[in-house]
């Protein structure tokens, strides 16, 4: 049982911090089909980073591992751009532009994968591998029965992420360039009236979305894969849309959200393994994410409210 | 006085715009992968010419005892098969504004019915067994298309997701059954059909070489002609052209926008049906679990390359397939890994995707060059 909750954790976070993303690409307006994109792309980046420097700052160094992270953070936002430039600047359409953005970093993760590892290691393989990050607990609170399981073999990027998505809450919620970036996608005319740049603003909203979703991407790629390889393109980035859609684009119902993804996901394997099921059944349990969020959608799409002024290229002498 | 800049703004702002648009973006996909493929120390053109060579398009060095150029050529005839199909299945959704991401689950759920009904049973004769694997593919695909296409139109629920959700969905659950049904033990791919079943025929003798006789080829070239024909010329096409263009305005004079919702998608998913059973029953005869197939991806760059016209996708469909099918080949000649290809064909995706921006830049610079011409004349009087 304790097991459910330590596993379902540590899926949870990362998923709520693309879907953080998710939502401050779409709050400025600019809708985002491309996190799961962003979120191969950045982790590329990091792991590409850990595989280099592992050799000089020796194996299993932890490190590495936030150096990663930040190198994550950084790839997915410079890869974001281009989202923003077909978007913003070239008023392309939102939708394509997302499906093209993470056609085209499969396309290139993969070449350059398998290209770096001819190059570093003279092996044509298509994994660069990192290893699992180490776990902790939180001594005391992890003794406590069933729920200690949420302090037990935390990964450190657990912390990190809570940490940025409360600061990430903060500055949409509190301050005034989050109020002006949630402006932008409701009435992109009444910021600009009222002094603020729209443009920038949605830049900086979809940089934003492609750093978050970097880091959750090289969190995938420490703890559930212990490499990267194409293999990270597992459909997360659309769960986290999915998971965004149900929080109706709201920061805190979209963590209640994804912690209820993360325990069925865990849950489910738990229960295939207490049921005594052959392996060959894990499949089954595999594809109970999406089988929830096909439920959960059809449940809750009618209700929500996305942001008004998503999905359209903002055009200045429009009334 | 004419410069180069102008004229190539005459050209993707005129009659034709849409066809320059395209040549454009392969011209620029070709300079983008060629720096890339320089950048790597390699040669482009050698690299570009051993794709065409490994597509039977052009002779190679030398061949294999039994195979020849032509027998590239028809490898590659069966490989553009369900190419075509596959993009004519997203121009259908996306002429309604539908953007079916899920062709790659289509093509897997459709091809797994067929082999399972169809391929394993080996008492069916070739003339029965072929026909029941193309309705199959149709009835599957279209019955999967349906279902995205009501979820749509029911429950609101955006296509994008939906069908990714039930791609990986298909991908686990008939992953589930092949490995504890039908996996063949040697390979760990599904047991491969009946030659009976299978919409190409191999191992024909033709001029002295071994070809293969796609007949997926002659279905993806009736479909396209006969997509066109639908958009064009008949008053469905038209209800769902209309709904993609602009859904209040189709609402407002009278179309049951629910309803060409879903028939769009049907329409889209009975198409990728039958490029799923030319993939899985054609150009292979095996299924690999769990694995989607790229050409799901691809089709949807051949779509928006062809300007999402179905005769224009057939050239589009042809560029792709040289870079998928050439990949191989140009792997072991120019030594760069074959994921090449899909490189080659994401960039391709991203300047098409362009194509909006350009003949909008293309029309300012032309209306620039024209009141500065204006301008001009007026000084001069």
């Amino acid at each position: 049982m304790t097991k459910v909750f330590t596993d379902g954790l540590s899926f949870a976070l990362p998923l709520l911090i693309m879907a953080v993303g998710a939502i401050y690409s779409e709050k400025s307006g600019v809708t985002n089909l491309a996190i799961e994109g962003f979120q191969g792309f950045g982790a590329f980046i990091g792991a590409l980073i850990a595989v280099l420097l592992m050799p000089v700052m020796g194996n299993g160094s932890q490190a590495v591992i936030y150096i990663a992270m930040a190198g994550a953070a950084l790839g997915g936002g410079v890869y974001a751009c281009l989202h923003a430039l077909l978007c913003i600047n070239f008023k392309a359409n939102q939708v394509i532009s997302g499906v093209v953005i993470n056609i085209l970093s499969v396309a290139l993760t993969a070449f350059f994968t398998s290209s770096a590892n001819t190059a570093i290691s003279g092996t044509s393989s298509n994994k660069l591998i990192l290893g699992v990050s180490t776990r902790f607990s939180v001594p005391g609170l992890s003794d406590i029965p069933y729920a200690g399981g949420l302090f037990k073999n935390m990964y450190p990027f657990e912390i990190i992420i809570i940490a940025l998505v409360l600061f990430f809450s903060y500055l949409m919620y509190k301050t005034r360039f989050g109020m002006m970036l949630r402006a932008c996608g409701e009435n992109p005319q009444a910021v600009d009236a009222a002094g603020g740049d729209v443009e920038k603003t949605r830049w900086i909203a979809v940089i934003i979305s492609g750093a978050l979703s970097g880091i959750g991407g090289i969190c995938f790629a420490y703890s559930l894969l212990a490499n990267f390889s194409p293999s990270i393109y597992l459909g997360y980035g659309y769960l986290a849309i999915a998971a965004m859609i149900f929080g109706n684009w709201n920061i805190g119902t979209t963590a209640i959200v994804c912690l209820i993804f993360g325990f069925a996901k865990s849950g489910g394997y738990q229960l295939c393994i207490a049921m005594g099921l052959p392996s060959n059944y894990s499949d089954l349990f595999l594809m109970l994410p999406y089988v929830l969020t096909m439920l959960l959608l059809i449940f809750f799409s009618k209700k929500n409210h996305p942001p008004k002024a998503a999905g359209e290229a903002w055009d200045k002498g429009k009334r | 006085m004419k410069t180069k800049r102008h004229i190539l703004s005459s050209r993707l702002d005129g009659k034709y715009a849409s066809v320059w648009v395209s040549v454009l973006a392969v011209v620029l996909t070709l300079i983008t992968s060629g720096i890339i493929l320089l950048l790597m120390g390699k040669n482009p053109l050698t690299a570009f010419y051993s794709f065409l060579q490994g597509c039977g398009l052009a002779p190679k060095a030398n061949y294999g005892g039994g195979s020849g150029m032509l027998s590239d050529l028809s490898d590659f005839l069966n490989y553009l098969a369900p190419m075509l199909l596959a993009s004519l299945a997203f121009i259908v959704g996306f002429k309604a504004g539908l953007f079916n991401i899920g062709i790659a689950g289509q093509m897997l759920l459709s091809g797994f019915a067929a082999t399972v009904i169809v391929g394993y049973n080996r008492s069916l004769p070739a003339g029965l067994a072929k026909p029941l694997v193309a309705v199959i593919g149709i009835a599957v695909g279209g019955a999967a298309g349906a279902l995205v296409g009501f979820l749509k139109y029911r429950f609101n629920i955006h296509e994008v997701v939906s069908t990714i959700m039930i791609n990986y969905i298909i991908s686990y659950l008939t992953g589930f059954f092949i490995n504890n049904h039908f996996v063949d033990m040697l390979t760990r791919t599904s047991r491969i059909c009946s030659p009976e079943s299978r919409l190409t025929l191999t191992g024909v003798q033709i001029a002295g070489v071994n070809c293969k006789v796609p007949f997926g080829i002659v279905i993806a070239l009736i479909m396209a002609f006969a997509v066109q024909f639908i958009f064009e010329r008949t008053s469905f096409g038209f209800e769902l052209k209309a709904v993609g263009r602009n859904i209040k305005c189709a609402k407002y004079i009278g179309i049951g926008v629910g309803k060409s919702l879903v028939l769009s998608m049907t329409f889209s998913g009975v198409l990728a049906g039958l490029a799923g059973v030319t993939y899985y029953l054609g150009y292979t005869n095996t299924i690999i679990p769990k694995t989607l197939v790229g050409m799901g991806y691809d089709s949807i760059s051949v779509a928006l390359l062809g300007n999402a016209s179905p005769v224009g996708s057939i050239f589009a469909a042809f560029i792709v397939s040289i870079f998928q099918q050439g990949a191989n080949y140009m792997s072991s000649i120019a030594g760069v890994a074959k994921e090449i290809a899909s490189l080659i064909t994401g960039i391709l995706l991203l300047y098409a995707s362009c194509g909006t921006y350009m003949k909008m830049k293309a029309h300012s610079v032309i209306l620039r060059d024209a009141s500065r011409e204006e301008q001009r004349k007026e000084e001069e009087t």
